[in-house]
């Protein structure tokens, strides 16, 4: 819940407080100028300085003699040649392709924050060989398989190259900007302290007269925000000066660069010339505006650059508020970019320039060097890991409201769903549930009995989560507070004491989460002796983990609050949000004594949060516009390894209608994480409250959903593996497709099913792109026929979501509808076969019980389906696994097949047992059903059809 | 043994269960009334879309029929029903999809029968034990609840009837005062009109009166001037004496001029009492000051401006910036509001003036001759007797339009609610105390003291088209902060007595009390006989 809402309730509350009417007042001024609130580049003094700096020439050279070289790395010394202060660059061969470069001071009078390994990288990455090949006039060579780098000495630049071609660039524009680390000067003259400054600059001997000026004017306005900088009313003291990094960051021959959320913006990323940077900066921002480049509440530092012949990426390994400016030669029109001089003469080679800069921290750049799609998902995985397999239950759908009031409501929500049969799996409490916001515990007046209240949802294999968020309510009777505070794990204020702000309990001290032992003190809390009330059916929600503190600045934190180590909270901000969430997540799996998989969702998140959580796009409106941008804002999230991710199905501000509701939940249907949430204001909203007509659809959409479970499921152990995006754009299967570069209105699931969700009101036709010059696609309903590479316009009645299954695709679905997933972990099912033009189709289905841990001992059954030549057979792709089930194969729809055939035979693999099946042909959109094979899922077997 | 083993010969235990009602073998899942539907046989016929499959395809988990009938003891078709034969209790059908689906929903258990996932008990005889005990409490209250609901009924009709009845008897009563009106205000204007003349008559005469006292007055000031300035008491003003009267310096040079003088003089040398009053009086009479008289005149302006205190100066104004706090203030300065309050009071008192005192006009119109006065006398007792009548008028009105808006009002088809017309229902929870006023009004109050929200208005039935009468809606209540205006559904149940049992609000600002009153319970002899009589199975 955005901050905001607090308005609302302090005035429906008539107990609270004078302080609270005062906070009240001050937080509903937002409701008109929200923006305010939050910085510009232009008042954000490191993003204005490092902005505006255009120097003639790099000032930074490299120094030759200082050339170290191990197998894997290469040291050398950078000079900043206008003020003398040195540095050190290390590069690093990766494994998998990738190129690691990263450059600190040579000797910082303060000691610079580094990210820990272990916590945005998974581990230390592995190292791979690379071959220092001399130099090339006055560029050495450094080379990897077919990648290579060409580093230049002065002024200093990297070109990155594969197969001679160049991919990316560091510094060519120049823009390399390191701020060292240095002593508050004394109250001096002032000409003593721009002499002080000078080296920050071009050299202004180089530099023509007007510039100069212009220099020294800026320079006289950074001064003042150096060292101390106000936004609004607050202060942010700045103890140890200007920090801040910059490099520029060029693509040559990339027109399409993705990534970086999280912004509510399209998914291809825009221009910038005209706008503030993209900005990642973790925050609680009251109903957010569409389509700009203003932080939002989570930040991935990765971006991808895409064209027909390769996928680059950057990884950008630094916590500290960051912003992005992006430039392309083709977007912007201008004949500004100089491109590599080792292109060859043309200039009409589309280039995309972008320019990261950081309030603090190291440069630490992962060059992740393709060449497919696939390769650059693979390879940030292996740097930040994937998201481990879900328990089934939560990729199935979770209901959710601020708040279920007590108890009675929450039965009766849930004899609600049964009584319209309507499936869901986890019911939700927000914050209302717990003794006045603090959390751990519960308003006992109103749920007196949670044991009771979570058996009678479990018995019917569903799940409770309740909100943990991470202020905690200053008040001397609450343990989880005084344990905090007595233990001197509370974060501290510039001064070394606690921390004090505003969140839901009022006065609140937020946990000190960047410190391993106040991560495992937290896990600890989720015990089931300690969370009392709680069982191992309750599972998690952390919300407001940015932080949000609604009388912060920004609403957040103090930048110049100190964490573990004394490292400041600008140093680190934008992970601060990932160590609640994985300590919380540590916690529960600790809780089943490390044998169960659990779920936790956040709404902050960083590099690495794929590990851990589930992540959903914050306090959206229940408008079609938020609707439509989900879909851009999921694509984004999925792009950047958080898979697991969606948006509030309804909108959580205000009421959408019935018909925006009902298109919400079809395209809801296919977010990863799929929930419905609601505002405490609006009204009420669970789809058995829904006109009849729309039940019904609704109801329709969330059975097409739990029938595509095991396909989910399937794609998610896959992406555990390979980092795949599971909501996925068409560029990731069709990179070769221009068309398809750009669009984030139509997604694929996996690589089998093709989704046009209709996100306009009163729209009851679209025009869906079939992707793939060769492919055949098959309307999921009526299996009618779609040719690839053409647009169609299809209708889209409100009962129909235009999903389509791509032929030669083989998807396993269970479609027996039940009330919730795990009641339908023993059914069987239906292989849908869906023929390309060769007749031919594959596909794969994993399975395991769904919930534990023990597939990580072998306990899964991973299968393969393969139809070619009128034979169908399932072949163990992974004999490492093998597992006991009951579920069992009652029907394969073989879509696309030509005529009637004559007799349909299965056999086991060595050919014994052969049986005749039964079957049915319909000629008109050639579909052959064949009747209960029967067989076992771990069976190996092979149908021929006659 | 394979998995596909022991289903194929789970599938054999599926087709057919023994029913021990009519003997009759049955396919599982199906009652005793589509039995014949299921007669064993090659080949079964679907029922509904009329396709043909073999026998032995019944109940094997796989759908082949359109309408499902091949499968009505499995979950393969998921718009079957599952028929629970629930010995014990009440028989019921049950979605197919929750068959074998780990959850024992029959009390026979018989709709899980995989066995792997749970082993159902059969409870039907307890919950059918409790199920009966639950009935029967419930007959006990509708009869117990009916009873009272047959006084309501007929308290609500005779309220009607009373109601009714008050409404011809009242129009008829207007009728009579309208009339009554009529008459009495001819007999107004009758005795008015002598009464307006003579009151004219006696005042035209007092005003005569008042005039030639006045003229006497104005002659005796000016007599008074005279022999002041005739300071040589010669029966004359000349101008020698004019001289003396600073008044008379026209041009304010310090001293009167001769000129001066005979300007006021009329050009004249000197002038007798006779001329003085004629022509030189009323031009100085303005500017003439007395030095007799000048101590009287002080005297008179003292006493002027001490009454002038007597009126209060400045009436005290309400502290506009302190009720604007209050308008704008919410809820929350409850404390504040009475702080104000108490300092008002103080500002008030502070400048609170003590009562006027009367004043005696000077001059006082002589009573009404005898004859005036009866005049009077009588209009006045037309004009009271008018009055009277008028507002008889309008009262009778007002109770017209009430009595109306009674009738107007839904009571239930019996008018079994009309009682609860006037009453009020109160109910406290952890924080408030709810009140609902059947057909006025719905509000809450928090229980430790405050003002009351309304939560709304009587508005209409909101029940369904089947049961209109089973839900009340109150709305337009207090507006919700950036919400709806909050509203009231009202859940009626069958009670012995009225109680509001309890409120919620389940979404923001929609408030849902439940409600028992006698008026909702039925005839328990229209209530469906117990289950155990019949073995209904559609």
């Amino acid at each position: 819940m955005a901050m905001s809402t607090r308005c609302a309730i302090a005035r429906s509350k008539m107990s609270l407080t004078k302080c609270f009417i005062l906070l009240s007042y001050f937080i509903c001024q937002l409701y008109a100028v929200q923006r305010d609130n939050f910085k510009t580049c232009e008042q954000s003094s490191f993003c204005k300085r490092q902005r505006a700096y255009q120097p003639a020439q790099s000032p930074y050279v490299a120094l030759e003699d200082s050339l170290k070289i191990t197998s894997n790395t290469i040291d050398i010394q950078l000079l900043n040649k206008d003020n003398n202060v040195r540095f050190l660059l290390t590069i690093f061969g990766l494994q998998d392709n990738m190129f690691r470069i990263k450059m600190n001071e040579l000797s910082p009078i303060k000691e610079r924050y580094e990210i820990p390994v272990g916590d945005a990288l998974k581990e230390e990455p592995a190292q791979q060989k690379i071959n220092f090949a001399g130099k090339d006039k006055d560029k050495f060579v450094i080379k990897m398989s077919n990648h290579k780098l060409l580093l230049s000495l002065s002024p200093f630049r990297i070109d990155a190259y594969t197969d001679e071609t160049p991919v990316m660039s560091l510094n060519s524009q120049g823009l390399l900007k390191f701020e060292q680390m240095r002593i508050k000067p004394e109250a001096k003259p002032p000409a003593d302290d721009s002499a002080d400054e000078n080296g920050e600059e071009a050299n202004p001997q180089e530099a023509v007269e007007n510039q100069e000026e212009k220099v020294k004017e800026e320079k006289k306005e950074d001064e003042t925000g150096m060292w101390e900088e106000t936004f609004k009313t607050f202060t942010d003291s700045k103890p140890h000066g200007p920090s801040s990094i910059g490099i520029d960051v060029s693509f040559p021959g990339f027109e399409n660069v993705y990534g970086i959320p999280e912004h509510a913006d399209t998914m291809a990323l825009k221009t910038t010339k005209s706008t503030d940077p993209y900005r990642l900066f973790n925050l609680d921002v009251f109903e957010y505006d569409l389509y700009n480049p203003m932080a939002l509440y989570g930040a991935v530092p990765l971006m991808y650059a895409h064209n027909e012949d390769r996928t680059v990426g950057i990884f950008w390994h630094n916590a500290a508020e960051t912003w992005i400016d992006i430039s392309s030669n083709t977007a912007d029109k201008s004949v500004f970019s100089h491109i590599a001089d080792f292109v060859k003469g043309n200039n009409e080679i589309p280039q995309t320039d972008t320019h990261w800069f950081s309030e603090s921290g190291v440069i630490d750049v992962f060059l992740l060097l393709g060449p497919t799609p696939r390769d650059v998902f693979k390879q940030y995985s292996r740097l930040t890991g994937t998201t481990q397999l879900p328990p089934l239950y939560s990729l199935a759908y979770h209901q959710c409201r601020w708040n279920y009031n007590d108890q009675d409501d929450v039965k009766a929500v849930d004899a609600n769903f049964d009584k319209f049969d309507i499936p869901f799996d986890v019911i939700w409490l927000d914050i209302e549930h717990t003794d006045g916001k603090k959390y751990f515990t519960w308003a006992h007046d109103k749920f007196p009995t949670p044991e009771e209240m979570i058996k009678n949802l479990s018995v019917k294999g569903r799940k409770l989560v309740t909100i943990v968020d991470p202020h905690l309510k200053r008040e001397d009777g609450y343990s989880v507070y005084t344990d905090a505070r007595d233990r001197g794990f509370l974060i501290k204020n510039k001064d070394g004491n606690d921390y004090e702000g505003w969140c839901w309990p009022g006065s609140s001290s937020w946990p000190d989460f960047t410190n391993p032992v106040v991560r495992e003190w937290w896990a600890d809390k989720f015990a089931l002796s300690e969370y009392k009330g709680s069982t191992p059916d309750l599972i998690v929600w952390n919300d407001m983990n940015e932080p949000s503190v609604f009388n912060g600045p920004e609403i957040t934190f103090h930048k110049d609050v100190k964490h573990y180590n004394n490292f400041e909270n600008r140093d680190l901000h934008n992970i601060y949000g990932m160590y609640v969430h994985q300590a919380t997540m540590e916690g529960l799996v600790k809780r089943s004594g490390g044998k169960e998989r659990s779920f936790v969702l956040t709404r902050a998140f960083f590099a690495g949060s794929q590990r851990y959580s589930a992540v959903w796009t914050g306090d959206n409106i229940g408008e079609w516009s938020h609707l439509k941008v989900s879909i851009p804002m999921v694509l984004s999230l999925n792009l950047a390894g958080i898979t697991f991710s969606g948006a509030d199905v309804g909108g959580f501000f205000k009421n959408p209608d019935p018909e925006l509701l009902t298109r919400w939940y079809q395209t809801g249907a296919f977010y990863p994480f799929f929930r419905a949430h609601a505002h405490l204001d609006t009204r009420r909203r669970e789809p058995y409250l829904l006109p009849e007509e729309n039940i019904k659809i609704v109801r329709e959409a969330l059975r097409l959903r739990y029938s595509l479970l095991p396909y989910y499921y399937t794609l998610f152990y896959q992406a555990e593996e390979d980092g795949l995006p599971i909501f996925r754009p068409l560029w990731v299967d069709y990179p070769k497709d221009k068309d398809v570069f750009k669009i984030d209105d139509q997604f694929l699931i996996g690589s089998s099913l093709l989704v046009k969700p209709v996100t306009d009101q009163g729209q009851t036709n679209v025009n869906v792109y079939f992707p793939g010059k060769d492919n055949v696609w098959y309307d999921i309903d009526t299996y009618q026929t779609y040719d690839g590479s053409m647009t169609i316009n299809v209708p889209a009645p409100l009962d129909k979501i235009p999903v389509y299954q791509k032929g030669g695709s083989i998807i396993a679905r269970k479609l027996r509808p039940r009330r919730s997933s795990s009641l339908m972990y023993q059914d069987p099912f239906t292989l849908i076969v869906c023929l390309d033009k060769q007749g031919k189709a594959e596909g794969e289905l994993y399975v395991d019980d769904y919930h534990s841990f023990q597939y990580k001992n072998g306990d899964y059954i991973h299968r393969q389906f393969i139809f070619n030549k009128n034979t169908l057979s399932s072949k163990n792709i992974d004999p490492k696994g093998q597992f006991n089930t009951r579920e069992w194969i009652e029907k394969i729809i073989i879509v696309g097949f030509p005529n009637e055939p004559k007799k349909i035979t299965i056999a086991n693999s060595s050919g014994e047992n052969s049986r005749i099946l039964g079957f049915q042909y319909n000629e008109n959109n050639k579909s052959l059903t064949i009747r209960k094979p029967g067989d076992n899922i771990a069976d190996i077997w092979t149908l021929v059809i006659v | 043994m394979t998995e596909k083993a022991i289903i194929l010969a789970l599938c054999l235990l599926y087709y057919f269960v023994p029913d021990a009602h009519c003997g009759i073998d049955r396919p599982r899942g199906v009652p005793a009334s589509k039995a014949s539907y299921y007669k064993p046989g090659e080949t079964f016929k679907c029922i509904t879309d009329g396709k043909t499959i073999p026998f032995e395809y019944i109940n094997d988990d796989y759908c082949d029929c359109d309408d499902g009938s091949d499968e009505p003891g499995t979950s393969a078709c998921p718009m079957m029903m599952f028929y629970c034969e629930n010995k014990g209790h009440k028989p019921e059908y049950i979605l197919s999809s929750r068959y074998n689906d780990g959850i024992c929903d029959c009390c026979d258990g018989s709709d899980e029968f995989g066995g792997e996932k749970i082993q159902c008990q059969n409870f039907c005889e307890e919950i059918g034990r409790k199920d009966r005990e639950d009935r029967e409490r419930l007959i006990l209250l509708q009869t117990e609840g009916f009873k009272v609901k047959l006084s309501y009924i007929q308290l609500g009709q005779s309220l009607q009837q009373e109601k009714k009845a008050r409404l011809t008897e009242i129009a008829s009563e207007k009728d009579t005062y309208e009339k009554l009106k009529t008459d009495l205000e001819a007999k107004k204007n009758e005795a008015e009109a002598p009464e307006k003349e003579a009151k004219e008559k006696h005042e035209k005469a007092w005003e005569e009166e008042k005039e030639k006292k006045k003229a006497v007055k104005e002659r005796e000031t000016a007599l008074m001037a005279f022999d002041e300035i005739d300071a040589n008491d010669d029966q004359h003003v000349e101008i020698h004496e004019m001289l003396l009267h600073p008044e008379f310096d026209i041009d304010s040079d310090g001293t009167v001029s001769h000129d001066e003088a005979k300007e006021y003089l009329e050009e004249l040398e000197r002038a007798g009492q006779d001329e003085f009053l004629e022509k030189i009086w009323p031009n100085i009479k303005e500017i003439f000051k007395s030095k007799k008289f000048s101590d009287d005149v002080k005297e008179v302006e003292t006493t002027e401006s001490t009454t002038e205190q007597k009126e209060p100066e400045v009436k005290p104004q309400p502290k506009r910036d302190n009720w604007a706090k209050h308008e704008y203030g919410d809820d929350d300065d409850e404390d504040e509001e009475e702080d104000d309050e108490e300092l008002e009071d103080e500002d008030y008192d502070a400048t609170t003036p003590p009562p006027p005192v009367e004043e005696v006009p000077e001059d006082k119109m002589p009573d009404y001759d005898e004859e005036t006065q009866k005049l009077i006398d009588a209009a006045e007792q037309a004009r009271n007797e008018f009055n009277d009548a008028d507002r008889k008028v309008k009262d009778t009105e007002n109770e017209i339009n009430t009595v109306r808006q009674y009738l107007d009002i839904d009571f239930g088809p019996e008018f079994e609610y009309g009682s609860l017309k006037g009453q009020c229902f109160e109910m406290t929870d952890r924080e408030y105390t709810y009140k609902l006023c059947p057909f006025d009004k719905a509000s809450q109050r928090p229980k430790n003291g405050g003002s009351e929200t309304s939560l709304g208005n009587w508005g209409h039935w909101s029940g369904s088209e089947a049961d209109k009468y089973s839900a009340m809606k109150y709305e337009k209540g207090q507006n919700c902060w950036s919400g709806p205006d909050r509203s009231v559904e009202v859940i009626l149940q069958c009670g012995t007595e009225n109680l509001l049992l309890s409120a919620s609000e389940p979404s923001r600002c929609e408030y849902r009390f439940d409600f028992a009153t006698p008026a909702r319970c039925i005839d328990p002899a229209t209530l469906q006989p117990s289950p155990k009589d019949t073995h209904d199975e559609l």
